[in-house]
């Protein structure tokens, strides 16, 4: 046996390990061969006896009906469905049945008993034994209770359902930041599995805690917020002006960080040299405000505006804030133009 | 203190309303952290009375976080959702009253005390209404004239779109703060492809306050997305702010995210955009893996790359994660960042954050305690501990 024989011997176990932890090959039960059992004549009912009868059990084969007249001679001791079976599967159907209204004999004379019609998938394993939903739409097209968002009609208790949408309303992508335009044209559909809390828990003003904090166990649990955000937050915020605002208000910012002691009456000024300057050079917080208003409302809302108005009032040295264009629907007497344009001035 | 027989009677009111609910359902959560707050309890209720009727209610107490020290306060506690739902049996009205998260179309979700209907009218068309009192934090808090209204018309395309507009003021003390008109659409087109897009206008200060649009295209193993946003910051102040008035410089951001199931259980996703604010353009990249251990996707592994910010606010960091299920109750799971600010300012050059924890999952009980350490602008170094107790109730 040569090196290269060793190198070649060690790449193959790599490539089979590989395989094995990408889930490339399965080194656990196999999937039932429904295709062979089909290609040689064995009619669905033949095993899933019962079946279309309305009654609740899942009607799996049995021992006794795989052994009867087909395989006589098992080769082990233990139920064929310990191994003839893909690991899941089983308690996928369980889930079906315990979540879906769903009746086999109402639907066997439409479907002129052929279980191909709805179960298209089985043949390509056991991943796909219950139907996808698109299917019943197939020929439930029209139904006003789909319409209706009425998910109630075939989904029992859809909040404590544990089958993900796969066909309709996948969540893939980056879907949380793609969620709020979503749900903004389907707003409704959301609300067919998600209870109020659930928009609450991020978008609530009276959250106790972050989602992230209250799923710490949970590594791949989404949230903004999520791992070291806390160390990154003003970077965060600062390139995205704004974005905080979505959930937070402005003095969110302040409220916290007083609490904690990084701002407030004995921290100082955060604001670096030329901050504010009668030169342009040494003018800096002008862009700043522009970039990123929530920022300054953070601190320098409500009565601290005063401290602009000093030098931005009509005459004031600190000019006109507004950009070329500006307009606003507000009356002049109102908050808060009249802060700066007393009553009379333009 | 004096909160809690406000918080426990918000509590009974649902539970109550659902004593022969189907399914009724109580969860209860504490949570422990040895830094603020240092304990929580959130009880979680809900039920359905009678088809057609459920309701909703989770309520939190809270002992030592760190406003409460600066207050003296040694409890706190709110009600975060308590909301009645009804709908008519073909779904054609529906009511929701109480507090609860308003969503109306492209508009930003509001937390309101108060009421939204729905009806569904021939031709497809939805009418939505919403009025109410903006959420403000803490129980006794008290209000002004504070009020909200709102209302979203939008029309069904069949099975494969929808498209709406929608109006909403707010107003704080009788004075205008927000006026904003929204619309929105969102389409299926064929089997692989999904549209979406949103936009919002202030009428307070006549401007594009926000505008998102999103573009998928997917097949079995490759999902391909587009997008682009635009946030205008000066628009989601209350119009009464005086930093409403000094202009629109909105930031931008585009991009596409390409996620591929390379095999089973590994899951690629690459996310290349730039984003922009005022004259600073920069790329925001980010590459993840998630691999999962076993079928069921109970143990996985991920790791992710990241280049994001604008300026002096860029930063590049790492992340990695890991969760090892022991048999179908325990598990063990870690996270760990590593964030790497491009102008440090004496803040420390290096961010790292990790976290190392255990749960246990027994169906109604849930139990976890998890150590964090970290290093950050505001802590040189810092550890916490954290617990988690649940327990569920139900009656299916």
């Amino acid at each position: 046996m040569t090196v290269r024989h060793l190198v070649t011997g060690a790449a193959l176990c790599g490539l089979v390990a590989c395989a094995g932890v990408l889930g490339l090959t399965r080194s656990g039960p196999s999937a039932f061969p429904h295709r062979s059992h089909v290609v040689a004549g064995v009619s669905c009912t033949r095993c899933h006896a019962g079946v279309d009868s309305g009654s609740p059990e899942l009607h799996l084969p049995d021992d006794a009906s795989c052994t009867a007249g087909c395989h006589a001679g098992p080769h082990d001791t233990r139920p064929c469905l310990t191994c003839h079976v893909a690991p899941g599967a089983i308690a996928a159907l369980t889930e079906a049945r315990d979540h879906i209204k769903f009746d086999h004999r109402r639907h066997a004379g439409s479907t002129r008993g052929n279980c191909m019609r709805c179960h298209n998938g089985v043949a390509d394993g056991d991943d796909h034994l219950r139907p996808a939903m698109a299917t019943c739409f197939a020929c439930h097209a029209g139904d006003a209770r789909r319409d209706a968002r009425r998910c109630d009609a075939c989904h029992k208790d859809l909040a404590d359902e544990g089958t993900l949408p796969q066909t309709h309303l996948a969540h893939d992508g980056d879907w949380l930041r793609e969620h709020g335009t979503r749900a903004a044209s389907s707003g409704d559909v959301c609300q067919s599995c998600h209870q109020p809390s659930y928009c609450a828990e991020c978008h609530g003003k009276t959250v106790p805690v972050l989602p992230a904090t209250r799923r710490f166990a949970d590594p791949f649990a989404a949230s903004v917020h999520r791992a070291g955000f806390e160390a990154r937050h003003s970077l965060e915020a600062k390139s995205s002006p704004g974005s905080c605002t979505t959930c937070h208000s402005p003095d969110r910012c302040v409220a916290c960080h007083t609490a904690r002691g990084v701002a407030g009456p004995s921290t100082g000024s955060p604001h670096p040299p030329g901050w504010v300057g009668l030169t342009a050079g040494s003018n800096l917080h002008g862009r700043e405000a522009r970039r990123d208003p929530v920022a300054c409302a953070g601190c320098h809302g409500g009565a601290g505006e005063t401290l602009c108005v000093q030098c931005h009032a009509v005459g004031g040295v600190g000019g006109n804030p507004h950009p070329p264009g500006w307009s606003s629907r507000q009356p002049m007497s109102a908050m808060p133009c009249r802060m700066c344009h007393p009553v009379g001035s333009r | 203190m004096k909160r809690l027989p406000a918080l426990a009677a918000a509590l009974a009111v649902v539970t109550h309303g659902h004593a022969a609910a189907d399914p009724l359902r109580l969860r209860a959560d504490a949570l422990a952290t040895t830094a603020s707050p240092a304990g929580l309890l959130v009880l979680d209720a809900s039920g359905a009375a009678q088809p057609g009727l459920s309701a909703e209610a989770v309520v939190w107490v809270a002992g030592n976080t760190a406003a409460d020290r600066m207050t003296g306060d040694d409890a706190r506690g709110d009600v975060l959702v308590i909301a009645v739902d009804a709908h008519t049996a073909d779904g054609a009205a529906a009511a929701r009253i109480g507090r609860f998260v308003s969503t109306l179309g492209a508009l930003r979700p509001e937390h309101i005390d108060g009421a939204a209907v729905r009806f569904r009218l021939p031709y497809q068309v939805d009418v939505e209404a919403v009025g109410g009192v903006p959420v403000l934090p803490g129980l006794m808090t008290s209000r002004t004239w504070d009020w909200l209204a709102g209302g979203r018309i939008a029309r069904r395309f069949s099975d494969w779109g929808s498209a709406g507009i929608a109006y909403e003021q707010v107003r704080t003390d009788g004075r205008l703060v927000t006026e904003e008109v929204a619309a929105d659409v969102g389409a299926t087109l064929g089997r692989h492809d999904d549209v979406g897009a949103r936009a919002a206008y202030d009428l307070a200060n006549p401007g594009l306050a926000e505008v998102s649009l999103t573009a998928s295209h997917r097949t079995e193993h490759l999902r391909t997305e587009l997008y682009a946003s635009e946030l205008s910051a000066s628009h989601l102040l209350p119009a009464t702010s005086l930093f409403s008035v000094i202009g629109d410089v909105p930031s931008e951001r585009a991009g596409a995210v390409l996620t591929w199931a390379a095999a089973p259980r590994l899951d690629l996703t690459a996310d290349a955009g730039a984003r922009r604010v005022d004259a600073d353009v920069a790329p925001e990249l980010t590459a993840r893996a998630k691999l999962k251990l076993d079928d069921r996707g109970a143990s996985a592994l991920s790791a992710e790359l990241r280049r994001s910010g604008v300026g002096s606010e860029a930063w590049t960091g790492a992340r990695g994660a890991a969760r090892i299920a022991f048999g179908h109750a325990l598990w063990a799971s870690t996270e760990l960042e590593l964030v790497r600010p491009d102008d440090p300012r004496g803040r420390g050059a290096l961010w790292p954050w990790v976290l190392a924890a255990l749960g246990w999952d027994r169906g109604d009980w849930q139990a976890a305690a998890a150590v964090e350490a970290s290093a950050s602008p505001e802590y040189r170094s810092r550890v916490d501990a954290l617990f988690q107790l649940s327990r569920r109730w139900g009656t299916p």
